[in-house]
Parts: C-alpha cells; structure tokens; sequence
C-alpha cells in the first residue's frame, strides 16, 4: 500500500492490520513517560505496547480484563497519583477492527499527563467500570455506551445519555451507522412524536436495571434488522420484530 | 421533615471572615416549627423547556417537602451529533461546527480545535498567530462570563445585570464581527493559522473595550456582592469540597472555587502562557458564591493578559507558510505551477493529516477543555472528540442540589455555567 | 371540522342588509373592517414570544430582548416563559428528535390565535446539521408563519420576522377567522406533515449530497464512512 514516496506521510495500516491506525515514532524520538516504566514492571503481562504520538503524547495499551487494577494502581499509588479523569472515550476505527476505549488522565499534583487505552473486540464490547475510581466516569461511560453500545461491568446506571432511551436505530458513532440514521425521516420523525415528553418521570421508569437495547443490525432483504439481547423490565417498549414500527407506537397516539 | 430542614439551614451558613466575605445580612434561619408529616416524596420536572435551566436541560427532582432528596438530570435533548458529522468533514470544515458547539465562547473552540490538529500535524504556527489567538481566548472568556453574569443575576432576581452586561457584550459581538463578520458563529481559525488578519484599528478597539471594561465590572460587583439578597440565596448553597470535586472531575471555575488552583494556562502552558503575569484567582468554600467571586476576578485576570498581549503582539505573517496546510497566495498561483497544484489539491481534497492522533487541551471559560482527533492519513478526521467542561461539570448536580432546598436548584445550576450545546453535542 | 364556520345570521343586527349580517361572510361589513382593525392593532401590538430557544439563536434572541436592541418597542417585552400564556412561539435554534414532542407540546399548549417563528437555518432547515439526530426543519412537526434564515440571524432579522408578523396580523379578519385558525384537535401531538412531506422537506440538497466520501479521495484508505440510504 505504498503510495505518495517522500510525501512525509506514512503508510497506513490495511484493513487487516489488527494494531489500529496508530503508527509508533521512531525510538530515538520517546522520550521517558515518569510512570511507563514502573506502570510496565508491576503489570507487565497486562501492559501490551507503549507508543509516544503527535511528539510528547505517551499512550499505553493494557488488556481490557486487566484495566481496572491498572488504573486503580495508577489513581491511588502515591507517586503516579492520576487523580483526575481528564477524558474517557472510544474510537472506532471501522473496517472490523476493535474498539479502543480512551482514558485520559492527568494527575494534578505531580502534572503528568498519560493515555492508556484498552482495544475490545466488537464481539465482546465489555469492560469494567471505573466509576469507583472516579466519579466522573460515570456519565462518561453512559455515553461511549450510548455511542458505541460498550457496556460496563458494575456500572451504577448504565442508560442511554445522549440519545432516547427507546432509541432503536443501534449506536451512531459506530463506523457502520449511517450519517442520517437507519431509518427514514418519516419513520424519525413518527417515532420521535410518539414518545411522550413526560415519559421517564417516575423512578420506577428511570431506574436502573432497564435494557432494550438494539446490540446490532444485520441487513436482510435491504432493510435494516435489529438483532436484540433484550433484558427488559417494567413497561419499556421492545423493538418490534420488523424494526420499522412500533417502538413506542402502541399507548402514546394521542395524549 | 422540619427539624431536618433547619438543620440544614443553621449549617448552610459557615463561619465567616468579615473581611473577604460580607457578612450575611438580616436572613438569618427562623425557627419553623411545624407537626412532623408523613414522609411523602414529591416528584417535579424542570425542564426540558424552563428560562432556567439555561438551554434544554432536564431536571427529574424528588421532594421531601421542601428539601430535594433526589435529582436526575436528564440531557441529550440538544444532541446535535456534531462528532458524527465531524468524521465526515475535511480538517478545515470541522472549524464551522466547533464554534456552534460553545456559543458563549466560540473562539476558545475555534482556537482549540486548530491547535489539536496542529499539533497532530507538527505545524507550528507563527508568533503573531499565537499572539491573536491568546487575545481571542481571553476575549471570549470575558464573553462567555459576561453572559454567565447576566443570567446568574437574572435568576438570583435582579434584572440589571443582565441589562449592564449585555451591552459590554455587544462590544465583544462587534469586535467578533470586525475580524469574522459574523457575531457568534465566528469560524476564525484555520490549520496553520486564522481566516484573515486582523483589521486596521481591532486591536485599539480591544483596548478601548477592556479600558471600559472594569468600570462596569465595578457597577455590577456594587449590585451584586454586598447584596443581602444575593448573599443570602449563595452562601453555603451548592458546597462541594476539593476532592470530592477532583473526584467529580470538575474543572475551571468551579474546581478553582473549592480551592484547587488547577488551571490549564499555568499547569500545562500552551502558547506561552508562562509569560503572561496573571494570578489564578481561587475560592474557599466551594458555595456559589466563591464561584461567582472567581469568575469576576477572571474577567479582571484576562483584562490583564489582554493588555499583555496586546502590548506584544508581533508584526509579521498570520499565516505559517506551509503548502501543506495554508493556500497559496494569488500573485504565487498564477505564476508558479507548484503553487497551482498545491492550491488545486488543498481546494479538492483538504487539508490532509498524517496518521496518528494527538490531544490538546485549554482553559475554556467553563472549564478544561480537550480536543482530541485521530487521523488515518486522510483529508477526514476518523474521530474528532471533545472533553466538553460543562457535560463533567453538570454530571456533578445531583451531589450539588441533594439535601439541599429546591429553590437552592436553580442557583446551583446557575451556577456551574453550562451551554447545553456543548453538553449534548 | 367543516371549512366554514357556522355563523347563525341575525336578523335585523344587520345595517347592511347584507346576507350573513354583520359578519358579512366574504364581504367587507363594518364588523370585519372597523372591528377588526381594532382587534388585529391589539394583537399585533401586544404579542407575548414564547421563546422555545435551544442554541446558538437563543443567544441572539437574548440580545435582540436586552438593551440595544430593545424588543419592548414592539410590544414583546414581556417574554412568557409559560406557553398558556403565549402568542407567538420563537423556536430559535436547532431542534434534536428527542426535543420534538417537547416542541410540539408546546405548540399544543399555546391557545389560539398564534403564531411561529422559526428562528435561523437549523430550526428551519436543519442547517448543517444534516445528521441522524436533527429535525429537518420544524415546519415538519409544527405550521411555521415566518422563517428567519441566518445563522444565527442577527437581532436585526429577528426584529424583522417578528413585524413580518404583524403584518401578517394585520391582514387577519374575523370573519376569515376558522381559515387562519382551524387545526383539528385530532391532530395534537402528530407532526404537521404527512411522511410523504416530510421526506420531501427532509432530503439532503446541496453540499449535504457530498457527505458520503470516503477518508479523502486517495484510494485504499482503510476508514469507510458507510453511505446513506438516499431515497
């Protein structure tokens, strides 16, 4: 795939380069992160690589089963001390490969600043939560779970944030979603003005413990399927079979 | 229910220094006797569409008489997909959609989201350009706390604050309208640089608005500060302490306020920001009225940098000279074939970016603010990420607003500064 | 709901001899020239925005009310933040799908007569946020009388919207009054167009078209951007 010799831009990994699209620097050009090494000799069979980008930027990749110890160690050890969350995120780099959760840390008293990252394989989006760690992940890693459907083990409210709770078009920062959403405008905007705006009033509709979420689509005949794992409580609304109609049709016509 | 509440009240009001802080006039806690009723929650809803939830914020709060036991916000009703849409905009046409994000402080977006992809792309932009940009970020701090100002007035109940601010924000909006040529919507940076330079006579026109300035500071802080009113609904409303609020992960004023001097612009200076002499201002007790006090103080600490950068602003070209990243100039593209081609390929395909991906972070007004993109080697970002200040900051209202009385909501809220625009993205 | 009122004629109230009597159905009486430049001059002179403002125009909308721009000189000093008491609905900003049946409540709750402003190109159009959370222009959910382009519209345009719609007042009759006013109770909290229409109103045009590229236009780049189901 070498194209564009001595355009100074490197080449890009494949498809089926399984790394992600990040390209390391050159060795002569890192330069020592304060809490790398020591992070590297106490987990060494979690820390899976150590890159530096865009000149001073150090990330760590950590295997996602191992990143709770790794960032309670990296919160709580008096000489890392990476007591504010600066970030947490994911990118989706299309094309089948994982996706990376992003945590951004900064420590206030020492001002060190570090990335780690934790690939998930889009068949088993799961990781633990951080929320004991910080506070502030929490509505954090409701909306990477409402963008990219990454779910948090041990999460206290893990709900849609940004989206509606009967959302059933699937997670739209994925690479797969479409710009302008799976269904129709028509067929938006039904379903927007079939949810009731008082909806989501009393507890017992936003308590926790609620999941009808669309984990997927697969394309049949053209049009777009949910495929559901479907744990629903209460009154939710379930995505109809057919997925073009019904997700909160039935009671709120006219109110 | 009542015992309760009085208690709450005796120890809303803290002990006070008389000489930092005025003394909390004739609203002293009474005694409300009254039979004990049977515990019975009531539910209200603030929002989506309420003058004081500034935006579209929903508030689901749980009342044990007068005292919120419980408040569930609820956002999203903004959401705007902006990072959606980045992914499928060239470097250059991301610029647009940052500065609808914050419309309070749409330079400091601007700004921000250039630096990222400057710094991903190893552009180092021209002393000039640095120069400028620092006077636009300061400049739309002022904006932004100006706006903060008159409706943090208006919902504390005085009316011209609101009145006096804005129209020292008018001044800011032409100013913005004398570079950009829009009000709000400014869209003035480029990668590598800004859209134009500055017009003849911009920069006497910021020193004569931040000359101006500090006078009606002075009349609004003589409204304000020594308000009984003001002083009664703010102090020891709203308390959060320094690690619960590092914890939380606020940032900005609001961290600042609980005593936490952690500011973007000292502990990881960007465009020498080390060289500017200002003062970090910081509150005590973490109310709303230490956030209030630190947000005028950073009206005056920017008055101060902009006279600074003002004083030093550099001549020379705006615009770093890179084919890479910024157009030829006209006379070069009708002469020279290179510059034809690089305009031709900047025009058809963008600015484009090498792999990697890089994270930048400022001082918003509301806030540490953090640009993150990634970059596949394209002219499109394949991620354009913001750390938006107020999304984190508004996440802590429930612990802010619990135990405390419903008409303390609305102050809180107020408060934490927040634009829902860049909440819900 | 018929499409024309029913208006009981009276005998002998009528001067004019006119059939339908003073209402003077589709002529010109004394009810519908003297007593309805009364009544529109109140109206018009008199209206109470309710300002349904989200973003970027709420901002231009506070400035357009606050000193220099003093929206008081037309008689809109008084900003009901209550649709019961409101006249005219200013949706200024961009509308998401979870803020439209909110938006529509709204409308719902306002009483009769009244009217819309749609304030700047996203709560008109979409603007630039041709994406899969926004709105294509509310006039998809509620009847727009005055849309206000810009982005955001300067407080000057706003002004001019808001006579626009005082003139449009001004040109209202009683005894049209079903023609200008008549929305089926049947219709609450359904979108004002129909799916055909909103499809119509909703398609991409312009540069929006263009959203579907790939990561620039060098072949092989390994981020596809998956393209969209245009009708």
């Amino acid at each position: 795939m070498s194209r564009e010799e001595g355009s100074g831009y490197r080449d890009v990994p494949g498809p089926a380069d399984d790394t992600g699209a990040l390209v390391s620097m050159p060795e002569g050009l890192e330069r020592a992160h304060p809490s790398v090494p020591e992070l590297q000799a106490r987990f060494d069979e979690a820390f899976l690589r150590h890159e530096v980008v865009a000149g001073d930027e150090h990330v760590v990749f950590v295997a996602p089963d191992r990143i709770y110890p790794v960032l309670e160690w990296l919160k709580t050890d008096p000489d890392q001390a990476y007591n504010f969350l600066s970030d947490l995120t994911a990118v989706d780099f299309g094309g089948g490969r994982p996706i990376q959760i992003v945590y951004q840390l900064y420590s206030i008293p020492h001002r060190h600043v570090l990335r780690v990252k934790a690939e998930v394989p889009l068949t088993d989006l799961e990781v633990e939560s951080v929320v004991p760690i910080w506070s502030a992940a929490n509505w954090l890693e409701r909306e990477v779970y409402d963008m990219f459907g990454v779910r948090f083990r041990n999460h206290p409210d893990l709900r849609r944030i940004l989206m509606p709770e009967v959302y059933a078009e699937g997670h739209p920062l994925r690479k797969d979603f479409p710009l302008r959403g799976r269904f129709s405008r028509a067929e938006q905007t039904r379903r927007a003005l079939a949810q009731a705006p008082e909806d989501y009033y009393v507890p017992s509709d936003f308590g926790p413990g609620r999941d009808f979420q669309v984990v997927g689509w697969q394309e049949v005949g053209g049009e777009p399927v949910p495929v559901k794992e479907v744990a629903t409580k209460g009154k939710a609304p379930q995505p109809s079979e057919d997925g073009s109609s019904g997700a909160a049709s039935g009671d709120r016509t006219s109110s | 229910m009542s015992k309760k509440t009085i208690e709450l009240e005796v120890s809303r009001t803290p002990e006070m220094g008389m000489d930092f802080r005025p003394a909390p006039g004739p609203m002293q806690p009474v005694d409300l006797a009254e039979p004990d009723l049977r515990a019975e929650k009531m539910l209200i809803n603030v929002g989506p569409q309420h003058p004081a939830t500034h935006g579209v914020l929903r508030l689901v709060l749980e009342l044990d008489g007068e005292t919120v036991v419980r408040c569930l916000p609820h956002i999203g009703y903004l959401h705007s997909s902006f990072e959606k849409l980045g992914e499928y905009r060239t470097w250059n046409q991301v610029i647009p959609l940052t500065d609808r994000m914050d419309y309070l402080a749409p330079l400091i977006y601007n700004c921000a989201y250039a630096m990222a992809v400057e710094k991903l792309m190893g552009v180092e932009v021209t002393e000039r350009c640095k120069v400028t940009r620092v006077i636009m970020m300061e400049l739309d701090r002022v904006f932004s706390h100006l706006l903060w100002l008159g409706t943090w007035a208006i919902d504390v109940g005085a009316f011209t604050p609101f009145l006096y601010a804005f129209q020292e924000r008018e001044k800011v909006y032409k100013l913005h309208e004398a570079y950009t040529g829009a009000r709000i919507t400014t869209s003035a940076t480029r990668i590598g640089g800004m859209m134009a330079d500055m017009p003849q006579g911009w920069d006497v026109g910021v020193r004569k608005f931040i000359n101006e300035l500090p006078r009606t500071m002075d009349e609004i802080e003589s409204l304000l500060s020594h308000n009984a009113i003001h002083i009664g609904r703010t102090q020891g409303v709203g308390v959060i302490g320094a690690e619960d609020a590092i914890d939380m992960g606020l940032s900005g004023p609001n961290l600042r306020a609980t005593g936490v001097p952690y500011d973007v612009r000292k502990d990881r200076p960007y465009y020498d920001y080390e060289t500017y002499e200002f003062e970090v201002p910081i509150g005590e007790y973490g109310d709303c009225y230490d956030r209030y006090m630190v947000r005028l103080e950073e009206i005056r600490q920017s008055c101060r940098i902009l006279h600074q950068a003002l004083d030093r602003l550099p001549d020379g070209p705006m615009n770093v000279d890179d084919p890479r990243v910024i157009l030829p100039s006209k006379t070069d593209l009708m002469n020279d074939m290179e510059s034809m081609i690089h305009h031709f390929k900047l025009v058809m395909e963008g600015v484009k970016a090498p792999p990697g991906e890089s994270h930048f972070s400022v001082e918003g007004s509301k806030g540490e603010l953090g640009m993150y993109v990634v970059s596949d080697g394209g002219s499109k970002p394949v991620r354009w990420r913001v750390r938006p200040p107020s999304f984190v900051n508004l996440a802590a209202i429930p612990k802010l607003v619990e135990g405390g009385l419903l008409a303390d909501v609305i102050m809180v809220n107020a408060s934490l500064d927040i634009v829902l625009g860049e909440i819900d993205r | 709901m018929t499409d024309k009122p029913i208006i009981r004629e009276t005998p002998g109230a009528s001067g004019s001899g006119l059939p339908g009597g003073i209402f003077g159905e589709g002529t010109p009486t004394f009810l519908t020239t003297k007593v309805d430049f009364v009544v529109n001059w109140a109206r018009r002179n008199s209206l109470w925005p309710m300002p349904f403002g989200t973003a970027c125009c709420a901002i231009e909308m506070m400035a357009s009310a606050a000193s220099n721009n003093d929206l008081a000189r037309f008689g809109m000093e008084r900003m009901s933040f209550s649709p019961r008491q409101a006249d005219v609905l200013i949706c200024a900003g961009r509308v998401p799908y979870k803020l439209a049946p909110v938006l529509r409540r709204i409308w719902d709750q306002m009483p009769q007569p009244k009217w819309a402003v749609s304030m700047g190109a996203c709560a008109s159009s979409g603007g630039v946020f041709d994406a899969y959370s926004m709105v294509q222009g509310i006039d998809t959910i509620i009847p727009v009388d005055v849309y206000v382009p810009g982005c955001p519209p300067r407080p000057e345009a706003l002004i001019y919207g808001l006579i626009m719609i005082q003139e449009k007042i001004r040109g209202e009759s009683l005894g049209q009054h079903s023609r200008h006013r008549a929305e089926d109770p049947a219709d609450v909290g359904r979108p004002r167009a129909d799916a055909a229409e909103v499809t119509a109103l909703s398609g991409p045009f312009g540069n929006s078209t263009n959203q579907n590229r790939a990561s620039g236009l060098v072949p092989g780049i390994p981020t596809v951007r998956p393209g969209d189901r245009i009708p």
